[in-house]
């Protein structure tokens, strides 16, 4: 479990697209969610579908994380699929059976409508596989960092989510430490109606609020004995880098929007 | 307003605790009732427009969503990554912004153990009224569902865990005044409240 919680949901490998700039496949991303609602008829399905399926094979993710980002959305994808089917009433009449009736414009919209659900998913899961957490907010720290000027905190949500990255598994511990100790102490955690259970939760949290406030100022007085005086001027260890195959990416989702525009219907 | 280290080590703590409170029914499994999982996120986001003020609530529940996003497990069942905004129940992660600004906003301007009550019952609703919301433009948008999917459908669905989340709240409510008086105006912790 605790690898995990470190990792999240990256897969480390070696492929074109891990090695991409985070910033690039943000944009890519970003690009993607907004264009794939041009597609409206087969041509421009096929096309963002071969995208798509390029995209997943440079990633050379395993099917396995694949199919278990798109668990959580299956049964939507599903529903919305036969959600189509029996309630579209246009175009032809192509199966009836009792009062079961299936035309020719719910098959195609459920089949279309559960493609770009797919689609969605499949790409957008691409990114959070290929990039760690950390260089994604790297990613986004940099590309936000023009709103800065509208007094927007960026570095410091940058930072805050670092923090939680590293204590997630240290207060995950705590909580299960405090739980013990009050159980040893005669807490009932385990039975009893619902009115108790909520009361328990009381020993649970009042330490765990205390622990995490004892930890949130040690760290900031470690923070400030090394001299941390915000993201102004601050140096990273990390640095992105902008590569050719990085414009190149971006180069291939403009294509894919002059087709797309230029195919639908 | 500069934030300072204690602020903002702060706000990831309360990250941090966001991620547990979605998860609690893995460390805790006490809080498992029937198969019905109960999770804190709505008490925790209520605390933190309390505990840290309107502003700086609000900034962590920004920085909790923008962790998930990134691929941070810190939604309910570990989940995490971009694919999170085509969820339905995306509307719920984004409305903790808000319910951590308003809870925040009333205690600061009243002080008594009925505010306190008060900004989270209230928070709790904009959590409600906005995730509904959400999750019915949801469906109309990403799924495209036909007329049969009516707004009320919609709330229907929602009636379920409302009483367990109005216990929450209430719960919530009083474990914030009470932090407040007890452990956040004496002794050690005195200062990693702003001075307002």
């Amino acid at each position: 479990m605790m690898d995990k919680m470190i990792f999240g949901r990256y897969v480390p490998a070696e492929s074109p697209m891990h090695r991409l700039d985070p910033r690039a496949k943000l944009l890519m991303v970003f690009i993607f969610v907004f264009i794939i609602f041009l597609a409206n008829n087969i041509a421009t399905y096929v096309v963002i579908g071969a995208f798509t399926l390029l995209i997943l094979n440079m990633s050379k993710i395993p099917a396995g994380f694949l199919i278990g980002g798109l668990r959580p959305v299956f049964y939507l994808i599903l529903f919305t699929f036969f959600l189509h089917l029996f309630f579209t009433k246009e175009g032809d009449l192509l199966f009836k059976w009792n009062f079961i009736e299936v035309y020719e414009n719910g098959l195609r919209q459920g089949i279309f409508i559960s493609l770009r659900f797919a689609f969605l998913i499949l790409i957008t899961s691409i990114l959070t596989l290929t990039t760690t957490p950390i260089s994604i907010t790297d990613g986004l720290e940099t590309l936000f960092n023009p709103l800065k000027k509208w007094k927007l905190p960026v570095h410091e949500l940058a930072l805050m989510m670092s923090i939680s990255l590293r204590f997630i598994p240290t207060l995950m511990e705590e909580t299960d430490k405090i739980m013990k100790a009050q159980a040893a102490r005669g807490t009932e955690f385990s039975t009893g109606p619902i009115k108790n259970r909520i009361k328990a939760i009381v020993p649970l949290l009042i330490p765990l609020f205390v622990s995490s406030f004892k930890r949130a100022e040690e760290l900031a007085t470690a923070m400030e004995s090394r001299g941390y005086r915000g993201g102004e001027g601050r140096t990273k260890y990390r640095l992105l880098k902008w590569e050719s195959k990085d414009t190149i990416l971006l180069a291939a989702i403009m294509v894919l929007t002059v087709l797309l525009l230029l195919l639908r219907s | 307003m500069k934030l300072r280290p204690i602020d903002l080590t702060l706000a990831g703590m309360f990250i941090t605790l966001m991620a547990i409170g979605a998860n609690i029914t893995s460390i805790a499994p006490f809080m498992m009732v029937g198969s019905v999982p109960i999770t804190l996120q709505t008490f925790f986001a209520i605390l933190a427009g309390v505990i840290l003020g309107s502003r700086l609530g609000a900034i962590s529940m920004v920085g909790y969503t923008l962790a998930g996003l990134v691929g941070i497990p810190v939604f309910a069942k570990f989940g995490a990554g971009f694919s999170t905004i085509f969820s339905s129940n995306f509307g719920f992660i984004i409305s903790f912004i808000f319910t951590a600004y308003i809870a925040g906003k009333i205690v600061e301007r009243f002080k008594s153990a009925g505010a306190y009550i008060t900004a989270s019952l209230i928070g709790m609703a904009v959590n409600y009224l906005f995730g509904t919301n959400w999750m019915y433009m949801a469906f109309k948008l990403w799924a495209a569902a036909p007329p049969a999917f009516s707004y009320k459908v919609a709330w229907l669905w929602m009636m379920a865990p409302l009483p367990k989340d109005i216990i929450l709240a209430v719960c919530a409510g009083l474990m914030g005044h009470r932090l407040e008086r007890t452990v956040l105006s004496k002794g050690q912790f005195k200062y990693l409240k702003r001075a307002s």
